[in-house]
């Protein structure tokens, strides 16, 4: 059979197009078939389906790939296709799709092994504070500016060291 | 500083063949993974940041005083021979071998203890045991990391634990790991029942030298899979739990073997060991499946002119770094072949004469 277009080549390419109720078929070679193709509606590329898939099924998920570390510069697009983190920050940047995923790699998603010392002793301070300041407001309320003078110097004195905890 | 050759002439301490199971269980090992905090990891690093972090990191490791003698190799000024060398001593990963920019390491003589310094991690610290020792060997890695602790900052959130550039490392940032040799199971063909007994744990099997690495010389490493939601004693607890059992399930297979085809089982020892003696060709493949014969030979008390020590050396010994070492200059395989099988000999040779 011969090229439709052509008319020159062996047609090898044989296209069936529905338009309406109407089926016709179409026997094309090689050559004119790529430029009758580019002509057939535009098809869409594998990542504009998955984009159109994710959207459907999880609108979530394209939220999500947008986000982008504004500390190390990375994109939760990124880490998803290589693995890897860009800095600490980007376990609270990407939380929301980092949560499921821990859940599946440790089947949990809270740490309960060893507390540095460090972070201990910043923990400490914090309660701390926190026990001060309400104490503090309970003596503004008793009216007992005395003590709470007392504490305020003690709240200063404790979080003078450390801006960033206060 | 010190040179690689120093070390080309004995092995670590961990091959003593020493210490609980040590007929089965090589060595205990545990990693910690850890990150200096307001930095990114490595990936994002750029190389200012890395020289930072390398220098960073020296120093305080120098300051802690982890151990009195530490040395400490730069690795961005060592040939790829030297580096694989390292690999092969356990004293390094693969992947700290294979980096980019300034890395390094700092070991113990005895080299027991590593802390890599700019691996996939900020700090990666290692403590390597014989024998089933994983109790003593998290007491060892808990007091380096506190005294670490005390002049690092390290990234750590009360949530995610101490926080790694993999997420698969998260959490506790550890991985306790335990080297076997199980020839019994292997021939007798249970040792996929292992597997999926360890799997079911949330426990790992992985070759000799960890994660996607062929196994081979019947060395299997089993390592927790999961960091978060477990403490480090529990995981290790879980770890020690199932290795005895595994153990005795590896003895009672021998057991079977010698009672059901004594003369198979020695003819194959005593080939094997024969083929050490006399091979002029040595394949790196080969000699482990060898070394892995042989010694089981020696447990089960057929062979006795060679010790524990000696065959687990070789294991290591032999690898291609180490040949290229010895003989000072880069080696094709074949060339390698030859080397080994001469080198080998001359080991097994030295012991003849010692009983001569």
């Amino acid at each position: 059979m011969k090229c439709e277009s052509c008319n020159k080549k062996y047609a090898t390419v044989h296209l069936t197009e529905i338009v309406g109720n109407v089926k016709k078929e179409r026997h094309l070679c090689e050559e004119c078939a790529q430029s009758v193709n580019t002509q057939i509606a535009k098809v869409p590329s594998p990542t504009e389906i998955l984009t159109n898939l994710i959207n459907q099924v999880a609108p979530g998920i394209n939220e999500l790939s947008k986000i982008i570390c504004p500390v190390c510069g990375l994109s939760y697009l990124e880490f998803r296709s290589h693995g890897r983190l860009g800095c600490p920050m980007d376990y609270t940047v990407f939380r929301k799709g980092l949560i499921p995923l821990l859940e599946k790699m440790h089947g949990s998603v809270q740490h309960v092994g060893k507390v540095p010392s460090r972070a201990g002793k910043e923990l400490i301070k914090k309660n701390e504070l926190m026990q001060l300041r309400n104490e503090l407001n309970k003596a503004i309320e008793k009216e007992d500016y005395e003590r709470a003078a007392e504490l305020r110097d003690k709240i200063y004195e404790i979080s003078g060291d450390n801006d960033e905890n206060k | 500083m010190m040179k690689i050759s120093d070390l080309a002439d004995n092995t670590g301490e961990w091959l003593r063949g020493t210490g609980p199971e040590s007929d089965i269980v090589i060595s205990s090992r545990i990693r910690l993974a850890r990150n200096v905090a307001k930095y990114p990891f490595l990936s994002r690093a750029n190389a200012k940041q890395k020289k930072e972090l390398e220098e960073l990191i020296r120093t305080k490791i120098e300051e802690a005083e982890v151990y009195p003698t530490l040395n400490y190799i730069n690795l961005s000024e060592l040939s790829s021979v030297d580096r694989l060398f390292l690999v092969e001593r356990h004293l390094i990963s693969k992947e700290h071998a294979e980096g980019e920019k300034e890395r390094g390491v700092a070991f113990e003589k005895s080299e027991n203890i590593s802390v890599m310094v700019n691996e996939e991690d900020h700090i990666r610290i290692q403590v390597i045991r014989s024998g089933l020792e994983l109790r003593e060997t998290w007491k060892t890695i808990d007091d380096i990391d506190n005294k670490l602790e005390r002049k690092i900052n390290y990234a750590y959130s009360s949530q995610f634990g101490y926080l790694t550039a993999c997420p698969t490392n998260v959490g506790t940032g550890m991985r306790a790991s335990v080297m076997l040799h199980l020839p019994a199971l292997g021939m007798t063909h249970h040792i996929e029942k292992v597997f999926n007994a360890v799997m079911k744990l949330g426990l790992v099997v992985r070759g000799l030298y960890g994660e996607g690495t062929q196994v081979s010389g019947d060395l299997y490493q089993i390592s927790n899979q999961f960091t978060l939601g477990k403490s480090e004693t529990e995981i290790i607890e879980i770890i020690e739990g199932v290795i005895p059992r595994i153990t005795s399930y590896e003895r009672m297979a021998r057991k079977a073997l010698i009672s059901e085809s004594r003369e198979q089982l020695e003819d194959r020892v005593w080939r094997s060991y024969g083929m050490l003696k006399v091979a002029r060709m040595i394949s790196s493949e080969e000699i482990m499946h060898l070394l892995s014969q042989v010694r089981m030979g020696v447990n089960l008390g057929i062979i006795n002119d060679i010790k524990m020590k000696t065959l687990n050396e070789l294991f290591i010994l032999t690898l291609p770094g180490h040949l290229q070492k010895l003989e000072g200059r880069e080696l094709t395989s074949s060339q390698r072949n030859i080397i080994r099988a001469l080198y080998v000999r001359k080991r097994l040779e030295k012991i003849e004469t010692l009983k001569g």
